[in-house]
């Protein structure tokens, strides 16, 4: 029984880190829009390898978990569902890595007239992520809580649905100095961001199903 | 020839380890909370400690029903009942190795022309229809203390899963001793008054006569376990656990609360004490006190399709089971008797104790094979640990092997 405690305790601790890496990734993918938006690229390049880092040490930790949960039998009822949820929230982090390596391959010029909008639409879209956070650690602990926490997940995503359709046309409707490819790259970023945001709402419709079930 | 007339309640003992162990440990095994080999060996010991310090309680009140008298009666009676359920589980009909022992008991006593005590009688059939009702009420009292401490603590998920899976396997195990403590009267009850055995001297304990009888039923009821409750575990405990796993561990709780209270000597003495009047020490069906169990808890919960069908069954078992082992029993005795010239008891005079009639056996072998015997369950159980032990340290080390190579490979 020991041996089962300490699993028990291990397996919180790094349910709890991955979400903390998640919570990381998104802070530092925020920094990160804003320091190229301001033209830091040196700024830029560390927060990159940060995200790189922590999306490292998530996948690291998801594995873990999935093996844990299988090995030690533990959650048989709703490990499906946790593992899934783990994957969903990966996801969200993995997306964050691969937006700030696109950019950093493909170095967008944004029009500093546009930066207000992309930094709002970065903030919101992150936004609604991070409101996931303290709904899938509630899961774990107060499951009551974890739908009125998913509220603003939903609110977010929303906005961020409003903001990015308004930024999307400004460009193509205000913007008559830019040319059409560089119009079309500004609206590939910008699904790039708001692809944060779609992806939080994928895992907090899964969490709600999650929370009901647990609840009943 | 005293092991080939105890066969038919050894092999009684086997079928009620396969099919009521699930009462206990189904819905931890069906909801894979816990192995089923960790279950099987937890149940099995518990089963026979539970059997042989608690089981004389119940096991008197069948004597003083009927008090079989000859070990030809004895054996028929337990192979009357044995075919009872067999009969009656091969026609889909719910069953009780409690209810087939007490009516082939009263098909002795008619038989054989002694008196059925009508008082000892209606304490069981009492019994039989309150250890549901109670079952019930323990459910949801339980169930509802179970839930404000998990509101109230907000205890993290995987621990609560862990208190549970512990809970379970604790509760499992006081469910199983609290089983062979009320349940070995049905295996061994009937031979009881008839054995007289010598007390077995183990140096620092004693086995008396029926001891030794509940040490064998038990170990019977561990074979049957082990070797045949698995697949009724896994398809019995999934219904059961269909209510969850924190249901699952107060149905069990409740339902072995209710076994233990009926076969508890001390408790019922407690009773009489603080002037109560005293528990009848009666074996009851597991499996109905779980289904009381189960209604309980779904009645406190709202569910409005309560299963009436079963409930009827249940009550159509009380009448139908006893009514169908006697006839057996009553026909049974009477083939032993005229046709094979076994005798299978006789008339208690008035005034005499039924064990007055019963002469001492003197089995030394019998003795040295309940040494061994005992001997035996010591090494397998130190062996079990052992192998337990190293089982988990192996499954331990190749797990962190298998992610330091997975990891070594991918950076």
């Amino acid at each position: 029984m020991a041996v089962f405690t300490r699993t028990t305790k291990n397996l919180i601790l790094k349910i709890d880190e991955f979400f903390d890496n998640i919570e990381l990734g998104l802070l530092v993918f925020r920094e990160g829009i804003k320091s190229y938006l301001e033209n830091d690229m040196e700024s830029f390049s560390r927060h990159l390898q940060k995200v790189d880092t922590l999306e490292g040490n998530a996948d690291m930790l998801q594995r873990s978990i999935e093996n844990e949960m299988i090995t030690h039998s533990i959650l048989p009822q709703h490990r499906e569902e946790v593992v899934k949820l783990i994957e969903e929230l990966d996801e969200i982090i993995d997306s964050v890595k691969r937006s700030l390596y696109e950019i950093n391959i493909e170095m967008p010029q944004i029009p500093s007239s546009l930066n207000k909008d992309f930094i709002s639409l970065t903030e919101t879209s992150t936004n609604a992520a991070e409101e996931l956070i303290p709904a899938a650690r509630a899961y774990f602990k107060a499951p009551y809580t974890v739908r009125e926490k998913l509220l603003k997940v939903y609110y977010f995503e929303k906005e961020t649905d409003k903001l990015s359709l308004n930024t999307k046309k400004r460009i193509f409707q205000n913007m008559n100095d830019i040319d059409l490819a560089h119009k079309a790259h500004l609206r590939y970023i910008i699904h790039h961001i708001e692809n944060i945001s779609d992806k939080a709402q994928k895992a907090a419709d899964l969490l709600s199903a999650m929370a009901i079930k647990i609840v009943m | 020839m005293i092991l080939f007339f105890l066969t038919s309640g050894l092999f009684l003992g086997w079928s009620l380890g396969a099919n009521d162990a699930s009462n206990v440990f189904g819905s931890a095994v069906g909801s894979k909370m816990v192995s089923f080999r960790k279950a099987a060996i937890i149940a099995s010991i518990a089963v026979i400690f539970g059997a042989v310090l608690q089981g004389a309680g119940a096991s008197d009140t069948l004597g003083k029903l009927g008090a079989v008298n000859a070990l030809g009666g004895s054996f028929t009676l337990a192979l009357a009942a044995a075919l009872c359920v067999y009969l009656m589980t091969k026609f889909s009909l719910p069953v009780s190795t409690t209810q087939a022992i007490v009516g082939a008991i009263i098909g002795w006593n008619l038989f054989t022309g002694n008196r059925t005590d009508s008082a000892t009688l209606s304490k069981i059939v009492i019994t039989w229809i309150s250890g549901p009702v109670l079952g019930a009420l323990f459910a949801v009292l339980l169930y509802i203390l179970l839930n404000k401490i998990k509101k109230n603590l907000k205890i993290h998920l995987i621990s609560f899963e862990s208190y549970i899976r512990t809970g379970l396997i604790v509760v499992g195990a006081f469910g199983a001793y609290s089983l062979g403590a009320n349940n070995i009267a049905n295996v061994m009850g009937v031979f009881v008054p008839v054995f007289n055995l010598q007390d077995l001297n183990l140096g620092l304990f004693s086995l008396s006569s029926s001891q030794q009888l509940f040490l064998l039923g038990s170990l019977a009821i561990a074979f049957g376990i082990m070797t045949y409750s698995k697949k009724v575990m896994e398809t019995v405990g999934a219904n059961i656990v269909e209510l969850t796993a924190e249901s699952a561990l107060v149905v069990v709780l409740a339902g072995s609360l209710v076994l233990f209270i009926f076969s508890s000597t001390g408790l019922s003495d407690f009773f009489v004490k603080t002037g109560l009047p005293a528990i009848p020490m009666v074996p009851i069906s597991s499996s109905q006190v779980i289904v009381g169990c189960v209604i309980g808890i779904g009645l406190y919960k709202g569910v409005r399709n309560i299963n009436f069908k079963l409930l009827g069954e249940i009550a159509l078992g009380w009448v139908a089971t006893p009514v169908m082992s006697g006839l057996i029993a009553f026909f049974s005795l009477f083939f032993m008797k005229n046709i094979f010239g076994i005798e299978v008891g006789h008339k208690i005079a008035e005034g005499l104790k039924p064990s007055d009639s019963v002469p001492v056996i003197p089995d030394e072998n019998m003795s040295g094979i309940i040494k061994y015997l005992l001997l035996g369950i010591v090494v397998a159980g130190l062996l079990t640990i052992v192998y337990y032990y190293l089982l988990e340290r192996k499954k331990t080390r190749e797990l962190k092997l298998s992610e330091e190579k997975f990891w070594k490979n991918m950076l």
